[in-house]
């Protein structure tokens, strides 16, 4: 479904990303981990368009991305659930999903989807008309899930979903996340610096390090290499 | 007549001219609130496209012969009604050649969002058309005259037939046409689509890029929406208002006030900022010489910043 290949990106002519290649397939769930500044939201907004590829090829679907505009990227079937959540703070959390419809596709499956979307997320539908400024982080972020779904993709892009959250609301976020990965049998990519729940739920996974793919696979053998094990697993 | 009679009848008309006036004023911020308030775009042109608005009403009403067409009656409105989109086309044009590089997309991540260059090029675009308007149309005062403006409608008499309201059927007008033009205003940006992507752009616009939203289009459109909505209430000013190419400048300062006053981003709340706006105006020159009325404006201004910071409307949320 997505094929990234040999993708270099960055900020103003600086590289941070260096021959990046990852390929998800339909109905699978691929996970990309690494540290810090390895270049995992630059290959997300790289995916996106709010960063520009200098060289590479992005295909999604059938389209060549690097071709389509960014805002038109969405309409194709990508949801993009940015890291920091950043959802619309003086929209109400019923008009954050609203606008997550905005694609054809989101509003053809408004009604169904939203019904949807609140039997995952139920807290969404209490907090409906409430600012989505005043919700708490963990709200927040299921505002920014439940926005990216309200989008009908066909891809979900999850940046860093448990970043700045205490860990149980990250383990509450994750199960809803198998859970809706269950029900809707959605394709998705996960950004995670969480790399042992990244990699338990995932089919395979990528390990980044400054901007390059240092590592690939099944994400069971991922889990067991010892370089894993030691860098990010603490074993 | 008796001394609270009179009292009472002063009154009555200061609150009256008051709300006519203030309604006008309302239409006038509600339109820099699509600009300033929801967009975050500093627009110091925002009184000069107001003047041009007035100017192209007046052109279309005796350039174009729409004077003879539709009597001098009906006449006036239908030139400000179609001059609002020749508004709309100016803003749309002057946000896609200059605006467009200080705002949206391009700025959102630098510091202070692009407002520096947003000050100086609107400021730029002020004095060229003050100074081009002068040059065009000249500084002699014109004006959209009606016979409605000179002609009243009289409320009372009451109280033992003395106390009586004159309300002029041209600010009258005016006013019920501001009121219906924020009403349809409102419900665009509070129902419709294209209303809530506008909002959604302004408050994030990378995040409303991830929507499929074109954020630099939202801000051209809010832009062009802002203009023609400024533009609409200078020609209703005009018809009971005579104007010079400097006229912006008395009222610039009145919208912003009014949009502060009524909190940031809240488009009900300029209109009833621009409201208090006329109605301290007005009210104010019961008490204080008419020299002053600006001055009261202002007294009143800062005492509202100083006990509500957040305006009338505004929304404590934090913006990313």
């Amino acid at each position: 479904m997505l094929n990234v290949e040999n993708l270099r990106a960055g900020y103003s002519s600086v590289p941070v990303l260096h021959d990046v290649s990852i390929e998800v397939g339909a109905g699978e769930f691929v996970s990309i981990v690494g540290p810090n500044g390895a270049g995992k939201t630059t290959l997300f907004k790289t995916l996106s368009g709010t960063v520009p590829a200098m060289s590479g090829s992005i295909r999604f679907a059938g389209h060549d991305l690097v071709a389509v505009p960014p805002h038109r990227r969405p309409h194709l079937g990508i949801a993009h659930v940015p890291e920091g959540r950043q959802v619309f703070p003086s929209l109400s959390v019923l008009e954050n999903l609203e606008m997550g419809a905005y694609t054809e596709a989101g509003r053809r499956s408004w009604k169904e989807n939203l019904k949807r979307i609140y039997s995952w997320l139920p807290v969404l539908a209490e907090r409906a008309a409430q600012p989505a400024g005043t919700l708490s982080g963990g709200e927040q972020q299921m505002v920014a899930i439940g926005r990216g779904l309200a989008s009908a993709p066909k891809l979900l892009m999850l940046d860093e979903p448990s970043m700045g959250l205490a860990p149980t609301v990250a383990d509450f976020i994750f199960d809803r996340l198998m859970d809706i990965r269950r029900d809707a049998g959605l394709t998705i990519l996960l950004v995670e610096q969480r790399v042992a729940e990244a990699l338990q739920f995932a089919d395979h996974g990528y390990v980044l390090e400054t901007g390059r793919v240092v590592l690939a696979g099944d994400s069971r053998k991922l889990s067991a290499d010892d370089r894993v094990r030691q860098a990010y697993l603490g074993m | 007549m008796t001394e609270p009679q009179i009292l009472l009848e002063g009154f009555l008309q200061a609150l009256a001219a008051g709300l006519l006036v203030g309604a006008i004023y309302g239409l006038m911020c509600v339109g820099l609130a699509m600009i300033f308030g929801i967009m975050r775009v500093i627009n110091f042109a925002q009184g000069d496209f107001m003047m041009l608005g007035m100017y192209v009403a007046f052109f279309i009403l005796v350039g174009l012969g729409v004077n003879n067409l539709f009597g001098a009656t009906i006449g006036p409105y239908v030139a400000i009604l179609l001059a609002a989109p020749v508004l709309l086309l100016f803003g749309y044009l002057i946000h896609r050649l200059l605006i467009s590089r200080v705002t949206g997309a391009r700025t959102a991540g630098l510091e202070g969002e692009g407002h520096y260059a947003q000050l100086i090029l609107t400021l730029g675009i002020a004095l060229v058309l003050q100074n081009g308007s002068q040059v065009l149309f000249g500084s002699q005062l014109v004006s959209i005259r009606t016979p409605l403006s000179s002609a009243a409608w009289e409320i009372g008499p009451f109280w033992g037939d003395f106390v009586s309201v004159f309300i002029n059927k041209g600010r009258g007008l005016a006013a019920l046409f501001s009121v219906l033009a924020i009403l349809g205003l409102w419900l665009v940006i509070t129902r419709s689509r294209l209303g809530r992507s506008l909002r959604a752009a302004a408050d994030n616009p990378e995040a409303s890029t991830y929507m499929g939203i074109d954020v630099d289009r939202a801000y051209r459109i809010a832009f062009a929406i802002g203009t023609c909505i400024t533009a609409l209430a200078g020609g209703l000013l005009a018809t009971n208002y005579p104007f010079h190419p400097f006229v912006g400048l008395e009222f610039v300062i009145i919208m912003y006030a009014g949009v502060v006053l009524g909190g940031m981003g809240s488009i009900l709340g300029a209109f009833w900022g621009g409201m208090t706006i006329g109605l301290v105006q007005q009210l104010s020159t019961l008490v204080l010489p008419t020299q002053l009325q600006n001055t009261a404006i202002f007294v009143c201004f800062l005492l509202i910043v100083i006990l509500r910071p957040q305006g009338f409307f505004g929304r404590v949320v934090e913006r990313t």
